[in-house]
């Protein structure tokens, strides 16, 4: 089995009277058991250059596999670029043909989230796809990953 | 203004041929800006057993349309106990013991909050830490 950890570190010394630290590290588990999640995407890199919604992640043409739903899949999304002003939506399809956005990724900003991956029928709207929307046409490039079971 | 960072750190020697080594960090500034993010809320819960979604981070007109960042962590021991995460009845997923999460949070509008829910079926209860970095919030009245 693989041993995987993501560990999180949030700090700032002067957003409060007192420093703030948080860390925390998760080793990353198969749904229900103690055996490392043994499955990924590897790091995936894609450039968006319109404003136009496309599917990060498509449930229907995932590397030509089906990801195992409900389970203890995880995502990261990176947007690689500089830019604090250029953001790229982020938001996932809630199950009823709506896409629901999560949140915008600023450059340098990243998302680590855990991931049903529900799918309902082929090419369906229904299907938890995950979709990212730039706000601008200048070129952008998400670095991304999910490891799952 | 403030400068808050989240750093990301993903590891491991075995999950694929070779080391998967990454490593993120960020600042958290106010949308569209390099201004940093000066306020935040932080707590523990302990999520009832429940088959219907709970408020944990409640969004407000405030906040719409802004850089707002939430961390959330499982903090049960067991390894069969989850929390499901769900932004206004959309569900992102299941946040085992261990866990936590890292995500931009837009709040498209006052019903786009951050709930949660403990099944039922596990018949336990969840404790949940949390955080959120956030341009503002709504006050409501007393």
């Amino acid at each position: 089995m693989a041993t995987t950890t993501a560990t999180i570190t949030l700090a700032s010394s002067d957003i409060a009277d007192n420093s703030i630290s948080i860390s925390n590290t998760a080793t990353l588990t198969k749904a229900g058991s103690t055996t490392g999640l043994d499955q990924t995407s590897g790091i995936s890199m894609r450039t968006l250059a319109s404003t136009s919604t496309v599917k990060l992640i498509d449930l229907d043409h995932y590397q030509g596999q089906t990801l195992t739903e409900n389970k203890a899949a995880k995502v990261y999304i990176k947007n690689t670029g500089t830019s604090t002003a250029q953001c790229v939506k982020v938001g996932i399809q809630n199950g009823a043909g709506a896409l629901e956005e999560i949140g915008w990724l600023y450059g340098g900003d990243w998302m680590f989230f855990p991931y049903s991956a529900v799918w309902t029928e082929a090419l369906s709207a229904n299907n938890q796809d995950i979709d990212v929307t730039p706000s601008s046409a200048a070129s952008v490039t998400l670095e991304y990953m999910i490891i799952f079971e | 203004m403030a400068t808050t960072t989240a750093t990301l750190t993903l590891s491991s020697a075995d999950l694929m041929t070779n080391n998967l080594s990454l490593s993120a960090t960020t600042t958290l500034y106010d949308a569209g800006t390099t201004t940093g993010l000066t306020q935040y809320e932080m707590g523990k819960v302990t999520v009832p057993s429940s088959d219907t979604n709970s408020i944990l981070i409640d969004s407000t007109a405030a906040g719409v349309d802004k850089a707002s960042r939430v961390y959330v962590a499982n903090k049960n021991t067991n390894e069969t106990h989850y929390v499901i995460i769900a932004i206004n009845d959309a569900v992102l997923g299941r946040l085992y013991s261990g866990d936590w999460m890292f995500i931009p949070w837009s709040q498209t509008d006052a019903a786009a909050d951050i709930e949660i829910k403990c099944p039922a079926a596990l018949s336990t209860t969840c404790d949940v830490e949390y955080a959120v970095f956030h341009q503002g919030k709504t006050f409501t009245g007393a």
